[in-house]
Parts: structure tokens; C-alpha cells; sequence
């Protein structure tokens, strides 16, 4: 590990899955002058389980987060998030670290889904290990001094329920356009308590939506009411204008998602 | 600096880049042209292998994360000239049209099946989600797949 | 012989390989000694070209050769000789070739690329047709009066590079008409890239004086033709060999590497290679085109259609190329399907700054069977019958006549029709699928063509039992060439499928052939290959009818033996009697040919179509049910049923294959599919990501029944059932669209996006102002023409 911190120091940039990094002559991005394969750590590529958090390496693949953590309840929305990212062969390389630090990636669906369950990124650097909340990380990793590795992401098992909800062109297989990722902790009268709203894809950086959030706090589970409440709230954000899709667009469908998503976390309380 | 790759059960130094996609060494040094790089970005499908028996993109695997690797091809799939049973159904129920995909699309299936050896149909078609075809409509690959795995079932 | 002989599901002999990964399409060859060549293309158009000096490419260590426009002089196109193998001081389209380069390495051709100096200057650009139509818009081709013209009859002027009208009857008596509905509908229609799996791809080498040219196109005499006139060399000299195509669809239905590979061939006089990358697919792709279509019909309160005007402009990109040709196509698809009284036809290819467009499975027929069957929706509503009765009211029939005045044979949509009507009512609405969503569904009809043109075909009957056919088809995917070739020609000479050999196209060893392609390959190639297997047969039998004593008219060719008729091992193997004729006569073959006959038309009524009447024409009726999310605009498609005219189906199972997969290709045209530009004229969808072909979970299975007895010309009545799927997807999920959003559905393809916006009332209706209000102002003035 510390050698790898001090390549990355030295200039290196660290190399996961390589499944974005590859693409970089398609994107017309040059090659970095020289790569620390990460992959191999055994740290990162780790799993583990405590009681106040699951702790998952950030050369964990998608593939192999979904196996550990199925059926987690700590953990429903980034399940659902890693195992619908991409497609299967994809899954089965590209890793959580690699999908968050792909800065230019707006349609992460790890991001929202870490968002909404309150995770903290562990970033090593040269003077050791340091955590940060995930909104954060992601907000400031473009412009973060050189010299760091995103090591681990924990979630908190704090009784959060969760589900992640996507919304791409096709049935699957490409890019969601917008995606929305909600956990509220568990409570017996089904009142939302402690909700977290997090919306990817629709600006460049995935972020919670906190207008939504105050106006569902208290109050009971209803999916077709907190659409109703999303729709009056869709300008918060500022879509992006994408080959794929138009800005207003991906605003547009806040509200279905923001149901689906109401609807998957029912299903757990 | 050398790296040692493990292709269908054989090893294979090579002195490229770290970085150079899998692919390439299979097409170009290897002469196993079976893996096409027909998008190089992952979303088609025409270059999976297995590494590790899980189906994975050459296009974008550099050959240093496939170092120390199982490798296996689609050209291991008929060892000895001998189609797999699965090659076999596809064959038999002439669902092949220009072929360019079927490599990529073998191999994803071989793997969905070892896992998931009695599918449903809508199984199959979430698992060929990074396998584009072009020509066929897939619904008939379909029908030979889900076919085979009843055959196989039955057949003990 | 009895027809039934050549009906069969014979499966595909390449299937082991190409299913094995042993197949070697053009992309997995190589040759001792071999070159890699790039192409430079240009970043920017409309430009003018001030300097290109190519010398630190040619110094470059490991370069071979390097080529410009200066190497290739010629021009070439489709009806008129517009286009250059490199821009030569004007570049007219983003990623057009300005230089290429042979080196020994891929990297080192790269390297030299980069080398390269050019400068340009920009100059002003015309990049959508409203633009490229304005009176002072910038000409794409300055010199086009100086252009050589292939075919004549066609309108010509600055920007528009052809135009074809039909006029027939007078429609403006019944425009006027006191008792009719007028009903006019606009539509606007992207490009779709047909996104074949295997690149255009070549090698090319220089031996004895010759160009031996293997690649992958659908169309070997034109590679051979074009590649000669651009380097202004004889075609003779000019070999071409087609490996295993790993996909055409029409984008290998024109020239594309193969000269430029050949120019480099001969410079450094080694092999080389030449690949597309997917970028440079996608940049160069020669799409279905945009176009922008204005319909208007005059109809009768019980439905009779007294007169249709059109005017159609079609994006031809900065060369004329298919685009030419196809405005032909409109007046037999726009025009087509329905009884008309009276036509009123423009139909023109518009030049802009922008990629080329081509040819693509059912071309044009595709966008215009949408437009025709939403106005033909839109009429209905007008009038308030109802479509489905509308359109079998006024469907083509036996004795109807078709938009240029040709007399329809055979009723076909009438019968395909009721067919699907009594499929509809054998089987549930699957409208509770829907739930919440809304419901749509549509019954549409279509007509497309038999591309027919000349084929040719030697057989030769070996001592062994073993038939080989030489042709120049080309196997691309399709089958015909591995499963009906040789099904007709085992039953013609009474051998098993297995024991005909078709070889792979090679122009030294065949015949010409116009190309696989426009739904001709079995019929063409069949009938040729038929024929000459006639020849052979009558051969053989001459030579059994001695041996056995028995006059020929009394034996018949079956499973390998002559017999006899209708007695069983009363005769010898045709392997025998092959051996015989060879001692006699020597081997035996036969040599076919097959060509179009005229059809007749309305004198006088077509101008600047390269065909006036349809020999063959080919008719399908659709019906599909949609649900349609209306938050978010998704369609998902519930069912899709095809009653399509295949003549005779030879090989049903194959013919299945097709049907299924050319609907999910229409599936991709009509909701998910579109190459946009952006205003330099720079195509947006440069790779997968952008550009969302349908995947497994896109489709469904469709509900295939084939309509056989129309009448064909094609060998034992079949007809081209390959390209005809797609024709009327995107209209049938248009019109049921429609319906499900009670909307106008002007544009395709229908993505979530553009769905969301029309259901919100926030899409804008499609307006062409750059179309005339007035019919005849959209024409070129011409001379009358001599009787």
C-alpha cells in the first residue's frame, strides 16, 4: 500500500478495473504518462463486515460486492446500484473505486447509492488514512492535491432500509439518465425518519436533494406523495444537456424515480 | 519487461506495453481471432473471454490485470474441433447469421449456464445485456439456449 | 421438377465456424509481408485546402508509402460522377480522406499520420437542407455543371443534386374538388448507421502487373469498377475475392477502403491493410439519410383517394451517391400500398456539409412507409372511418394501378390483410400488460421491391457426385448463398443441399453480378444459378437416357440417382453417369444468367427514375401493441406480428431468422436509433454509448406467418425475403404510438425523450418552410421533354 501511495505521489495514476481508463482514446483523453495497478492489493480488494460498518476495498468489483452483500439490509441500494451498473462482463471488472474516481462519469449509480446510505470514503495518503463523507469526496476529488488513494468506502449499519432507482433508455445496458437513491432509517409506524435523498446522472456530480428530504421527514411512507412532492421540487436541480438525453428531461423523471425508489424501500419496512 | 499471460492452458510471454488490451496480443500474436474488437469500449461483447471462468471484455483488459490469469478463449471451447454442447444447440437450430457476435456470445452464455444451469427466459436475456447482435433479433439464440438447458436437465 | 425439392430448413454450413471463432472475416487476415495503412481525415469541413505537404510523413522510418489526391484523379458516384477518393482542395464533410500512409507497423502509420501538414482555410457551410436550399446558400459542389452524368433524366441544380418527379392524372382537379378532405402531414427523419459488426475492411496487394483487392463488401464488380475509375486503370486489372462478411446491411453496398488500399499496394509494393476503426465507422458511416417529407391528400368522405402530392428531400451528404438512385424509390413507397387517382411527386437528393449517406436494408421505403402510414392514420381520423378499414378499401390490387401508372399483378395486401385479422382473433389483446401505461396498437401495410439486375453462374458436375457453383455472391450474412443457392441447384440436379459447393466471390472466376443486396440475391443468383443448373441437367440426362436405355423426358434426378420415373433402384447414381459424360464429352457444366425485364409504366408520367415500374414487388402487413410510460416516455414494445409476401419460401426457418431480425432493427430505427449532427455538420454519436442499437431485453419475439402464391419472377416463385422485414417497423410502432399518446407523431425514433416531450406538449410541430406551399414551386423548371 505504501508503495503504491508513493507512486501516486511520485505521479502515477492508479489503475483498478482499467475498464474507464481504457476507453480514454475513444473519449479522446491521452494516456497518463504512467499507472500503479491497485488491483492487487489484498486490502483493497476486502469485505469486511463489523458492527458498526461494512468496510469494501475500493478494487472490489461490482461483481463481487453484489455476491458478498446480497441480501445485506445494511446495504440494499448499493446491491442494486452495483449489480444493474454496465453490463455483466463489465461487472465483473470494473470496481467501485475505479467507477468513483472516474471524475468525467456523471452516471455513476455507485455514487447516489452511497450518498443515500451516509458512506465515508477512506482516502490514503502520504500521511496515512483519512476519511471524508462520500458527498464530499466526490465533490472535491477533481481538485484534490495529487498524492492520494481512495482505499476503502464504509457504509454504516445504523438500520438504514434503502433501494436505488435507475432510469435508462433502454431496458438495460446503457447509462441511467438519471437515477435516484433513498434510505430512511427503519422505523415501526412507517414515518420516514432520517431520510437521505441522493440524485445521480441529472448534474455532473451526484448530490442529495435536500429540499425533498425536509419535506418527506415525519412524514409517512407514501410513494405517490413523495412523487408528488418531487415534482414540485425538480427545479433544485440543473440537468445536464447530454448527447443522450436533454437537462429537462432528466429532471422530468425525478418524480417516477423518486416513487420507484419510495416503492423498493416499502418493500423492506 | 516480459509478461506472462495463461491462454487456453498455455503460457505466452510477451514484451508489450502493460497497458495493450488483451485482444490485441489474442488477435494479433496469438493468431486466436476468435475475440473480435468491434466496439473496444465494452458494450458489445465480441471480445469476452473467461478470465477465472467469469466473462470479461479483452478490449479493455490491459494484459498486465490478466497476468497470472486463467484465460480461456472461445477457441477453447471446441477443443479438439469438437463444438461444445451449447455450440451444438446454436448450430442445430441455425440461429447464426454473420457470425461476428457468436464468439463473444458463446462464451457469456458457457458461463451464465455453469451458474444458472436452468434459466428463465428472461434470465438468458438479462445476461446477454452486454452481448449486442446485430443481425439475428436474438429471440431465436433464445430459443436454442433455453432448449439446450432443458436438454441438458433432462439429460441428467 | 417438382418445386417441393427445394423446400427445406437446411441449416447453415458456416455456423460450426463462425460459432467456433474460426471463422476469418477480412479483419482476421494477414498476409507475409503485410502493411498497416491509416487514413488522415479531415477535422473540420467546409474548408479549403491551402496546403497538405506530406513530406515528414514520407521521411518517417518504417512508412512505405504515402498517398494523396493526387495519386487518384478520377471521379466516381451514381448517376453523377461527383466523388473524389480524397478531397482535392475543397473538403466537404467532417472525416474526409485528405492522405493515407502504409507502414510497417500500426504505430508507425499512426506517427506518420500525425506528420502530416495541412492547412486549411474554413469556408461557408451548409449543413442541414433548409440551409443548403436558401438562394444564396454556399454551393457543396461549385463545379457540379462540369460533373460527367451516368444516367440521364434526372433534375439538376447547385445544391440539389438530383430530382425525380411522377406526375400522373390531374391532381389539381382533384385538390379542387368540392366533395374531398385535403390532409397534409410533415415529418422529419434522423439517420441511422447500420452499425455491421465487422468494419469495411480490406488487404490489397500488387502481383503481375494486377490489383488483387479482399475485402469485406457486398458488392465485388463495383469495388472492381470504382477502384479502376478512380486510379484510371483497366477493370480488367482489377481482381476482387470476398472472405466470410461479418455484416452489410447495406453499408458494404459501395466502394469504401478498397482503392485507397490498392493505391498503397502498388507504392510500396507490398500487401497491405486497411481497417475502419469504430470511430472512423461511425464518422464515415454511410447511413439511411435524413430526410424531410411533406404528404397532402385529397380523399373523399367514403375513403377514396383521389389525389396525393409529395415533395421528399433526402439528405444525400456532400456526395450524391445511393441517395441518387433512391429518390426512384419514393414514388414505389411514399406512392405505394393504395390506389391513388391522381400524383404529384418531387423527389429530391439535396448535397450538404456533411458525411455521405448510402444504402441501408429497404432504404428509403423505410422513413417512407412511416410517413405514408401516419398520414394514411391522419386521413382516417379525418374522415372518421376507420384505418384498418381505410387501408383495406384502398389497398393495391390485382389490375390497380401503381404511382407511375404500372398495373399491379396479384392481390396480395388485400389477402395479408384478413390474414392478420383472422391471427388478431385467434389470440387475446395483450392490453392488460399495459397496466398503467398507455395502450397503443397499429396494423400497417407495406411495399418494397426485388432490386432484380444481372447475375451470372457456372456449375460444374463433378465425377464424383459433387456440384460447384461459381458466382459472385457474397455471403454476408443473410444465408442465401449457404442455404438457398444450394438448395435449388441440389434440387435442379436431384443432389443433396450438402453436395453443392458455392465458392466465394471472386470477379476472375465469375461473372458480373450488381451485388448482394436490395433483396436479390436469391432470386437473381438463384435464377442464374438455376439456369445453369438447367444446362447441366439437360446435360446429364442426355448421357443417362443412353446408358439406361429410357428416353430423358422418363427419368428423374433425386437423393443422387437418375431413375427411371416412379421406379425405385431402377437406375444408377449420377455420380456414374457424371463419370460417363466425362469420357464422352468431357466434365460437365452449364453456365446461367438471369436480368430484369421490363416492366411497363405510364409513358411519360416518371422523370429521373433510374426504374419506372416494379418487376417484382414485395408486400408486408405488420400490427404491433405498445405501452407507453407516460412520465417517462418509454415504449415498450407488447407484441409484433408480420404476415410478410415471400412467393415461395424455400427456406422457411432461414426466412424466420430474417423476419425476426430485421424487426429488431426496425425496432431500433422507430425507438431508439439516431445519428444527429451538430451545426458544424460533426456527427454526435461516435461510439456505443451514444449510439443504442437494442439489445436482448429490447425485443420480442415476433409472430411470423409467410404469405406464399403472389406472383414472382424469381427462381420456383420465391422472392427476397431478407431486406423487407424492417420496412414497416417503424410505421407500425409510429402509427400504434400514436394512437397509445394521441399524438402527431411526426419524428422517429420515438426515444423516451422525444415521447416525454409530445405528451407534455412540448415538442413543436415539425415545419419545412424550405418546402414550398405550393407543389410546383418545390420543382426544377425543365425543358419539356421530347416525345
Amino acid at each position: 500500500m505504501a508503495e503504491a501511495v508513493a507512486a501516486v505521489e511520485e505521479g502515477a495514476t492508479p489503475l483498478a478495473g482499467a475498464t474507464w481508463i481504457l476507453r480514454s482514446p475513444i473519449r479522446d483523453e491521452k494516456l497518463a504518462g504512467s499507472y500503479v495497478a491497485v488491483s492487487g492489493l489484498a486490502e483493497l480488494r476486502a469485505i469486511e463486515t463489523g458492527d458498526r460498518e461494512i468496510a469494501i476495498g475500493a478494487a472490489v468489483t461490482h461483481a463481487s460486492l453484489c455476491a458478498a452483500l446480497n441480501g445485506s439490509a445494511d446495504c440494499a441500494a448499493l446491491v442494486q446500484a452495483a449489480g444493474a451498473a454496465a453490463n455483466p462482463a463489465i461487472r465483473n471488472v470494473a470496481t467501485i473505486g475505479g467507477n468513483l474516481c472516474a471524475f468525467s462519469f456523471a452516471a455513476s449509480d455507485l455514487a447516489p447509492a452511497l450518498i443515500a446510505l451516509d458512506a465515508q470514503a477512506e482516502i490514503y495518503g502520504v500521511s496515512g488514512p483519512e476519511r471524508k463523507p462520500i458527498e464530499t469526496f466526490l465533490a472535491a476529488r477533481a481538485h484534490l492535491a495529487r498524492g492520494w488513494l481512495l482505499t476503502r468506502l464504509l457504509v454504516p449499519r445504523n438500520g438504514r432500509i434503502s433501494a436505488h432507482a435507475r432510469l435508462p433508455l433502454r431496458k438495460a445496458g446503457d447509462y441511467p439518465v438519471a437515477i435516484v437513491s433513498v434510505s430512511a432509517k427503519r422505523s415501526s409506524d412507517r414515518t420516514l425518519r432520517s431520510v437521505r435523498i441522493a440524485v445521480g446522472s441529472v448534474e455532473p456530480v451526484a448530490r442529495r436533494w435536500p429540499a425533498l428530504e425536509r419535506a418527506l421527514e415525519g412524514r409517512s411512507l407514501d410513494p405517490e406523495e413523495a412523487a408528488e412532492a418531487a415534482r414540485e421540487r425538480v427545479g433544485d436541480f440543473q440537468g445536464r444537456d447530454g448527447v443522450e438525453a436533454p437537462g429537462w428531461y432528466r429532471m422530468q423523471v425525478l418524480p417516477k424515480l423518486v416513487r420507484a425508489a419510495m416503492c423498493g424501500v416499502l418493500a423492506q419496512a | 519487461m516480459s509478461i506472462s499471460l495463461t491462454i487456453n492452458g498455455e503460457t505466452h510471454a510477451t514484451n508489450r506495453d502493460p497497458l495493450t488490451p488483451l485482444v490485441d496480443v489474442l488477435r494479433d500474436d496469438l493468431a486466436l481471432t476468435g475475440a473480435k474488437a468491434v466496439c473496444r469500449e465494452g458494450f458489445c461483447g465480441a471480445c469476452t473471454v473467461l478470465m477465472d471462468g467469469q466473462p470479461v471484455v479483452s478490449c479493455l483488459l490491459p494484459i498486465a490485470s490478466a497476468a497470472g490469469r486463467d484465460i480461456r478463449t472461445v477457441e477453447a471451447l471446441s477443443d479438439g474441433g469438437e463444438l461444445s454442447p451449447l455450440q451444438k444447440a446454436l448450430e442445430q437450430h441455425d440461429v447464426v447469421q454473420c457470425g461476428m457476435c457468436f464468439p463473444g456470445m458463446t462464451v457469456a452464455l458457457t458461463s451464465f449456464l455453469a451458474s444458472n444451469p436452468n434459466p428463465t427466459r428472461e434470465q438468458v436475456k438479462q445476461s446477454l445485456v452486454g452481448n449486442i447482435c446485430r443481425c439475428t433479433g436474438y429471440e431465436r439464440i433464445i430459443d436454442a439456449v433455453l432448449a439446450h438447458a432443458q436438454a441438458m436437465q433432462g439429460g441428467g | 421438377m417438382d418445386a417441393s425439392a427445394a423446400v427445406m430448413n437446411y441449416p447453415r454450413r458456416d455456423a460450426r465456424d463462425k460459432l467456433s471463432g474460426r471463422t476469418r472475416y477480412t479483419v482476421d487476415r494477414s498476409r507475409p509481408g503485410m502493411l498497416h495503412g491509416a487514413i488522415l481525415r479531415a477535422q473540420a469541413a467546409p474548408a479549403r485546402i491551402v496546403r497538405l505537404d506530406v513530406s515528414a510523413a514520407e521521411a518517417t522510418p518504417g512508412v512505405r508509402a504515402v498517398i494523396t489526391g493526387r495519386d487518384a484523379p478520377g471521379l466516381h458516384g451514381i448517376g453523377v460522377a461527383d466523388q473524389p477518393l480524397f478531397a482535392i482542395d475543397l473538403i466537404r464533410h467532417q472525416a474526409e480522406p485528405l492522405a493515407a500512409v502504409a507502414a510497417d507497423t500500426m504505430e508507425i502509420a499512426k506517427a506518420a499520420l500525425a506528420a502530416i501538414r495541412i492547412e486549411t482555410e474554413p469556408l461557408p457551410a451548409a449543413v442541414t437542407m433548409e440551409q443548403a436550399l436558401r438562394p444564396d446558400a454556399p454551393l457543396v459542389h461549385p463545379d457540379w455543371t462540369s460533373y460527367e452524368v451516368l444516367f440521364e433524366g434526372g433534375g439538376r441544380s447547385g445544391n440539389i443534386a438530383w430530382e425525380a418527379t411522377v406526375v400522373r392524372g390531374d391532381a389539381e382537379a382533384a385538390f379542387s374538388r368540392p366533395d374531398v378532405a385535403i390532409v397534409e402531414s410533415n415529418f422529419r427523419i434522423g439517420r441511422q448507421n447500420h452499425l455491421a459488426f465487422e468494419p469495411r475492411a480490406v488487404i490489397a496487394s500488387y502481383e503481375d502487373g494486377r490489383y488483387h483487392i479482399e475485402t469485406s463488401t457486398q458488392v465485388p464488380w463495383t469495388v472492381r469498377n470504382v477502384t479502376a475509375r478512380v486510379l484510371q486503370i483497366p477493370a480488367s486489372s482489377v481482381r476482387v475475392t470476398v472472405p466470410p462478411v461479418g455484416g452489410g446491411f447495406g453499408l458494404k453496398f459501395d466502394c469504401a477502403l478498397e482503392p485507397f488500399a490498392a493505391l498503397l499496394a502498388r507504392k510500396s509494393g507490398r500487401p497491405v491493410k486497411l481497417v475502419n476503426s469504430r470511430q472512423e465507422e461511425m464518422l464515415t458511416c454511410l447511413c439511411r439519410e435524413n430526410a424531410e417529407l411533406r404528404i397532402r391528400s385529397a380523399v373523399t368522405g367514403d375513403g377514396e383517394i383521389v389525389g396525393r402530392e409529395a415533395v421528399v428531400l433526402m439528405d444525400c451528404g456532400a456526395y450524391g451517391g445511393e441517395q441518387i438512385f433512391l429518390t426512384t424509390m419514393t414514388a414505389h413507397t411514399l406512392l405505394g400500398n393504395y390506389r391513388l387517382g391522381s400524383v404529384k411527386l418531387v423527389s429530391r437528393a439535396i448535397y450538404t456539409h456533411t458525411a455521405p449517406n448510402g444504402a441501408f436494408r429497404a432504404c428509403n421505403g423505410v422513413y417512407n412507409t412511416f410517413a405514408l402510414e401516419r398520414h394514411t392514420d391522419e386521413i382516417a381520423a379525418r374522415i372518421g372511418m376507420d384505418p384498418l378499414a381505410f387501408r383495406r378499401r384502398n389497398v393495391l390490387g390485382a389490375g390497380d394501378l401503381g404511382a407511375t401508372g404500372q398495373v399491379f399483378e396479384g392481390d396480395a395486401l388485400g389477402p395479408m390483410l384478413d390474414r392478420m385479422a383472422a391471427v388478431k382473433a385467434s389470440r387475446p389483446s395483450r392490453k392488460a400488460q399495459a397496466g398503467r401505461r398507455l395502450y397503443g396498437q397499429a396494423t400497417t401495410v407495406g411495399t418494397w421491391f426485388v432490386f432484380v439486375g444481372p447475375s451470372a453462374a457456372t456449375i460444374n458436375l463433378h465425377s464424383d457426385g459433387s456440384a460447384s457453383v461459381i458466382t459472385s455472391g457474397v455471403e454476408i450474412g443473410s444465408g442465401t448463398m449457404v442455404q438457398a443457392v444450394p438448395q435449388i441447384v441440389a434440387a435442379e440436379l436431384g443432389l443433396r443441399p450438402e453436395d453443392v459447393i458455392v465458392r466465394a466471390a471472386d470477379t476472375d472466376a465469375a461473372g458480373y453480378d450488381v451485388g448482394v443486396g436490395g433483396g436479390r440475391t436469391t432470386v437473381s443468383l438463384g435464377a442464374a444459378s438455376r439456369a445453369a443448373a438447367i444446362e447441366v441437367r439437360r446435360k446429364l440426362l442426355a448421357v443417362a437416357s443412353q446408358m439406361l436405355q429410357t428416353p430423358a423426358e422418363k427419368l428423374e434426378l433425386r437423393d443422387g440417382r437418375i431413375e427411371i420415373a416412379g421406379i425405385r433402384g431402377s437406375g444408377t447414381t449420377i455420380a456414374k453417369v457424371a463419370q460417363r459424360a466425362q469420357e464422352l464429352l468431357g466434365p460437365l457444366s452449364g453456365v446461367g444468367a438471369f436480368t430484369n425485364s421490363p416492366v411497363v409504366s405510364q409513358p411519360g408520367c416518371a422523370r429521373g427514375h433510374f426504374i419506372e415500374a416494379l418487376e417484382i414487388p414485395i408486400f408486408a402487413v405488420h400490427d404491433c401493441e405498445v405501452a407507453v410510460e407516460p412520465e417517462t416516455g418509454h415504449v415498450e414494445v407488447l407484441s409484433y406480428t408480420v404476415v410478410q409476401d415471400v412467393g415461395r419460401a424455400l427456406n422457411p426457418r432461414a426466412i424466420a431468422s430474417q423476419i425476426q431480425g430485421g424487426v429488431a432493427q426496425g425496432l431500433g430505427y422507430a425507438l431508439h436509433e439516431e445519428i444527429t449532427l451538430d451545426e458544424q455538420g460533426r456527427i454526435r454519436q461516435t461510439n456505443l454509448e451514444t449510439y443504442r442499437v437494442p439489445l436482448a431485453t429490447d425485443v420480442v419475439p415476433v409472430e411470423i406467418h409467410l404469405h406464399e402464391g403472389a406472383p414472382s419472377r424469381g427462381p420456383l416463385g420465391a422472392k427476397g425475403a431478407g431486406e423487407v422485414p424492417i420496412l414497416n417497423v417503424a410505421a407500425t410502432v409510429g402509427c400504434a404510438v400514436a394512437r397509445a399518446i394521441d399524438r402527431r407523431v411526426e419524428q422517429i425514433p420515438l426515444t423516451p425523450p422525444r415521447v416525454l416531450a409530445m405528451i407534455l406538449d412540448k415538442a413543436p410541430a415539425v415545419r419545412l418552410p424550405h418546402i414550398a406551399e405550393r407543389w410546383e414551386d418545390n420543382v426544377l423548371p425543365r425543358p419539356a421533354r421530347k416525345s
